[in-house]
């Protein structure tokens, strides 16, 4: 894979193979067409090529990538997790008022960006509950939800692996 | 996670045939993909594994996520998978192993050992 990307902008990555981390990309890149004079940013999915992700950033390392979200920065820089989506939310013309509030600082907290690393925390933990299969394995927490999950799907998952659909591309 | 050295070597449809297929003494294939959280875990245990073996087996992986026909001619049903080869015939398979050295180390040792 051949990577020419305007590295001038933020680059978001997704988890193609996630459908909460499609739907998510879609709304994001819908939003970001809303901004005067481009989009700005770009948004890609993470794909299979290691190397290919070490030519945008020599710090990132594909399997995190898929680990957890990632905002490679026009600086070189990489914003994870809940700053990474504080940070999308800023360029984002629709939210940019909301992004404010994740900068307030009281007695040198941060408390709404303290409780956005929460609420993506959750997020990424119920994703394979919501049907993601690439999403990683649910935390103890929710493992009694993913046992009903499961039963309710008619299946419980083999452990120590991901299963594939038989003769379909991923 | 970063790997300095990369002790698996990846493999592809192309390159399957001639660097592991037509490949004398034991060879060990993972296939696998980058979003499979499984595949994750067991990257390091792996790399260690493979380091430690050496010349003494090679240890190949495959994407699956791109090489979807190498899965359907193996009938991979779900990643990690390790398919044990000597002289391109499987003769072992772990599925979703631990990801501990001692057993991974078991998994794909164990099937030429016994053939020995």
């Amino acid at each position: 894979m051949t990577i020419q990307e305007d590295l001038s902008k933020p680059i978001l990555l997704f988890n193609d193979e996630c459908a909460v981390c499609r739907v998510i990309a879609r709304w994001v890149t819908q939003s970001a067409k809303r901004q005067a004079g481009g989009s700005p940013l770009i948004i890609r999915p993470i794909g299979n090529d290691p190397l290919a992700l070490r030519a945008l950033n020599p710090q990132l390392d594909i399997w995190d990538a898929y680990a957890n979200i990632h905002l490679l920065m026009p600086d070189g820089s990489m914003r994870t997790n809940g700053e990474a989506v504080a940070e999308t939310l800023r360029r984002l013309p629709s939210t940019r008022w909301l992004a404010r509030s994740f900068d307030v600082r009281v007695f040198e907290k941060r408390p709404f960006q303290a409780i956005l690393n929460v609420a993506y925390m959750v997020l990424a933990d119920l994703r394979p509950l919501l049907g993601c299969e690439s999403c990683g394995i649910p935390p103890p927490w929710l493992h009694p939800f993913h046992w009903i999950a499961q039963r309710i799907k008619g299946r419980v998952k083999p452990k120590n692996h991901t299963a594939v659909a038989m003769g379909h591309s991923m | 996670m970063t790997v300095a050295t990369d002790f698996v070597r990846p493999v592809t449809g192309e390159t399957f045939d001639a660097l592991v297929g037509t490949r004398s003494g034991p060879v060990a294939v993972e296939f696998m993909s980058y979003g499979c959280e499984h595949c994750r875990l067991l990257e390091p245990v792996l790399q260690e594994v493979a380091e430690t073996l050496g010349s003494q087996e090679a240890v190949f992986r495959v994407n699956i996520a791109i090489d979807q026909e190498l899965a359907n001619r193996y009938l991979i049903e779900g990643t990690p998978t390790l398919v044990m080869l000597l002289n391109g015939e499987e003769v072992g398979r772990a599925v979703g192993p631990d990801p501990s050295v001692k057993v991974l180390w078991d998994e794909v040792t164990r099937p030429f050992e016994e053939l020995a």
